[in-house]
């Protein structure tokens, strides 16, 4: 087990540095530059090139941006002036975390609940009922959702706040609308699972063992139909916990979402950097967690045996 | 400054210009009392948002919209200008010499949100460190009014001694300029011209301005949270020199980027007023709810007269083929059926708003340089004499790049302008829309036939537009 987690380590590292330095090349090949703006001078850009060692050969960029990162330095923002890109995802992620999260219980344990009652009752009327949720769920896009019930409960009934991150009554929409396709993906995902599996031969031989169908049910049954969900929760935690776009900026959340987008539209080089970083360690590490939870969930791949 | 001298020479055809709706608060809705109604009890707040976070608060970093707005609020530079006129600020009297080169300000008591006094040193300091080359400015050039102040930021001199501004006593500052500059006096209630202590600064380092606790304030507000992308709070600060004439005790500002979030908060009464999203204008003007007022935004044609290629070049180099262009533009219809958000169709360059020497630049000088509406005929006289000049008909007239932002307005934008050249010129226009910074880029690259531009007005005077 120890010689399996020192591997992924390094392979984990190898790959954010190969992440790191494509991303490094790439943003630097779009057209533009940082400090592009109507009324810039050449001298007064070049202060500013000189200022955020732009102006350096590439190579030489490349090892200090490298040298720094290993030291945990991500440096300053191209755009932010004044704060470094480590204060700035440390004071965006919390929030996008937070709904993440918030998103991810909601998502999988209604979605599981959902997937389980389809199974059990399976082309009865809880099925059509769940899997019509689910449909719904997967096809409509959260920010017809989002701004659906945003105006709904917030504008029209005044029953919850419109937007902005301060109190549980704020986080109950941004949690719904961005868990609603979660919660969809995993419900038919585990109805379908929970379906494959009852037709296998140790169900059988549960049953014929004298479990009571509860017993079959929830040990033999759903703790193998579990392992699909398992694969796929690894990347939606990342992307989840990381942050959305759409639901944050319906919402006016001060989350990580918004960075991803306006850091490249301004050429923000560290930004880019420092988010793709984040985010690419962030999945690497989801994914370890999800290969270590197959082994807690079915001893048939337990890893080092 | 000089950038209009570059190799392309840049023939404006003022578009339109933006008006910026705004909501005020629906008195009539019954049980939406939020506080902030003009009571003599509880503290007066005043709450709504902005598109953004600012990028920067430093005073000598900062160049967006937001941050310029927030910094009249906390912050202040030797005058203020109100309605056109300037008044005292933190300089109590000037006195400008014969010359028009050298400004004597007398600062009045004031102090620090640390109740230390303002003093003419903090000017000094803060104009030599826009100017420095190290400090990284952007809008160094506003300290270039300034004698030696554009050879230091260019690093011609490195003595910052040499710049012609320099405090006499604590109260006295002695400013010489390079050249007159009758607009002087009032651009130095521009943010890049506002004080910052050399104490304070330094203490704080790379982190000056980062945060709210690591900013001094000398305006008549302080910002007392700064949550970064999602709220600034203000509250009057209790050591301004005027908080008399100051009626609000706090502002409450929600940073949200979404138009319709902020139109929904509004309306939930979380907000006391806001700018309308296009959509939404003729609703709040038809219920008059509606409040117009000018942001000094204005949008335009900028021609590349030598063209993407010499071919092109030939015919947007000719003046009357450009002229052809401008009438054949229908301001007034595109204002009414592209933008729908109120805004005024543009005659001129440089809007009529601004101040001139004496009296309104308008009236200064009255010119309607282009007709509200197309004039087709016009537009055809203008073309068949360029075409004549060039000796060349119609159908050789190469297609013509139309150089946009990559925003869904900016398409429906080019299509209607494209549309217009198609009928009322019979010349094709091809869009090509690229991201903000690569249409920047490619502006200054010269690579481009016609572009679609944009300016907002940092100070009062013609030249903000002018020095484009």
């Amino acid at each position: 087990m120890v010689r399996y987690i020192g591997k992924r380590f390094v392979i984990s590292l190898i790959t954010i540095w190969i992440l790191a330095t494509l991303t490094f090349f790439l943003i630097r090949l779009l057209p533009g530059d940082p400090f592009t703006s109507e009324k810039i001078t050449p001298e007064i850009k070049a202060n500013m090139m000189k200022y955020y060692g732009l102006d350096k050969p590439l190579p030489v960029q490349y090892a200090t941006y490298m040298g720094n990162l290993l030291k945990g330095d991500m440096g300053y923002s191209l755009r932010y002036k004044n704060r470094e890109v480590n204060n700035i995802i440390a004071d965006a992620f919390p929030a996008s975390a937070d709904l993440g999260l918030r998103s991810l219980v909601f998502s999988v344990i209604l979605g599981l609940i959902l997937g389980i009652v389809a199974a059990l009752n399976h082309n009865k009327f809880w099925d059509y009922a769940c899997m019509v949720i689910a449909v719904i769920g997967v096809s409509v896009p959260s920010f017809v959702v989002g701004s659906l019930i945003q105006y709904l409960f917030g504008i029209k009934w005044k029953l919850l706040p419109v937007a902005q991150w301060k109190s549980f009554a704020h986080t109950i929409m941004p949690t719904f609308a961005l868990g609603l396709g979660t919660l969809a993906l995993i419900a038919r995902l585990m109805r379908t699972s929970m379906l494959e599996v009852v037709g296998q031969d140790y169900i059988k031989t549960a049953k014929a063992k004298g479990l009571s169908p509860a017993q079959v049910t929830i040990k033999h049954q759903i703790r193998n139909a579990i392992l699909p969900v398992v694969t796929v929760l690894g990347p939606l935690v990342a992307s989840l916990l990381t942050g959305t776009f759409v639901i944050e900026q319906i919402f006016a959340i001060p989350g990580l979402g918004r960075h991803y987008v306006v850091s490249i539209q301004n050429l923000d080089y560290t930004m880019v950097m420092g988010l793709t970083i984040f985010f690419g360690a962030f999945l690497v590490l989801m994914n370890f967690l999800v290969d270590i939870a197959y082994g807690l969930v079915d001893p048939r791949i337990r890893v080092g045996k | 400054m000089k950038r209009s001298l570059t190799l392309v020479l840049v023939m404006l055809l003022a578009l339109s210009l933006v008006l910026t709706a705004c909501g005020p608060k629906a008195s009539q809705e019954p049980g939406t009392s939020t506080g902030d109604e003009t009571t003599s009890q509880g503290p007066k707040v005043l709450r709504f948002a902005i598109g953004s976070e600012p990028p920067a608060l430093d005073q000598q970093i900062a160049t967006d919209t937001y941050a310029i707005m927030l910094g009249n609020h906390l912050y202040e530079g030797l005058v203020r200008v109100q309605d056109g006129k300037v008044v005292p600020g933190m300089a109590e009297s000037w006195e400008i010499s014969e010359d028009g080169l050298t400004y004597t300000f007398h600062l009045r008591d004031a102090k620090w949100s640390d109740g230390q006094p303002v003093k003419a040193q903090d000017f000094e300091y803060a104009i030599k460190r826009l100017l420095n080359p190290a400090t990284a400015s952007e809008y160094a050039f506003q300290g270039y009014y300034i004698e030696n102040g554009e050879a230091y930021n260019k690093n011609k001199i490195t003595d910052p001694d040499q710049v012609g501004i320099k405090a006499l006593d604590d109260k006295t500052l002695e400013i010489k300029l390079a050249v007159p500059t009758k607009y002087f006096l009032a651009l130095t209630n521009f943010i890049s011209l506002f004080p910052v202590r050399q104490d304070f600064v330094e203490a704080q380092g790379t982190a000056y301005a980062a945060e709210a606790d690591k900013i001094l304030y000398n305006g008549p507000f302080i910002m007392t949270e700064w949550k970064h992308e999602e709220s600034l709070t203000l509250e009057k600060n209790p050591n301004y020199w005027n908080k008399d004439a100051i009626k609000i005790d706090r502002v409450e500002i929600a940073i949200v980027t979404d138009s319709n979030t902020a139109m929904g908060m509004y309306e939930a009464g979380d907000l006391d007023f806001v700018g309308l999203p296009a959509a939404r204008v003729q609703e709040f003007v038809d219920n008059g709810q509606a409040k117009f007022y000018y942001d000094g935004s204005e949008f335009y044609f900028q021609f590349n007269v030598k063209g993407r290629n010499p071919e092109v070049g030939k015919f947007i180099g000719n003046a009357n083929f450009r002229k052809a262009f401008a009438y054949a533009i229908d301001r007034q219809n595109y204002v009414d059926a592209v933008l729908k958000n109120g805004s005024d169709p543009a005659t001129r360059y440089v809007l009529p708003l601004l101040s001139g020497v004496n009296d309104l630049f308008a009236n200064e000088y009255p010119l309607e340089f282009y007709p509200k509406n197309a004039d087709p005929a016009k537009a055809k006289e203008y073309l068949d004499k360029a075409l004549a000049e060039i000796g060349t008909t119609i159908d050789k007239v190469p297609a013509i790049e139309y150089l946009t932002d990559d925003s869904d307005s900016a398409r429906i934008s080019a299509e209607a302008i494209q549309d217009m050249i198609a009928k009322n010129l019979g010349i094709k226009l091809e869009v090509k829309q690229v991201p903000f910074k690569q249409r920047l880029e490619l502006m200054n690259k010269g690579e481009y036939d016609l572009v679609f531009a944009g300016w907002g007005p940092d100070y009062d005077d013609p030249m903000t537009y002018l020095d484009l």
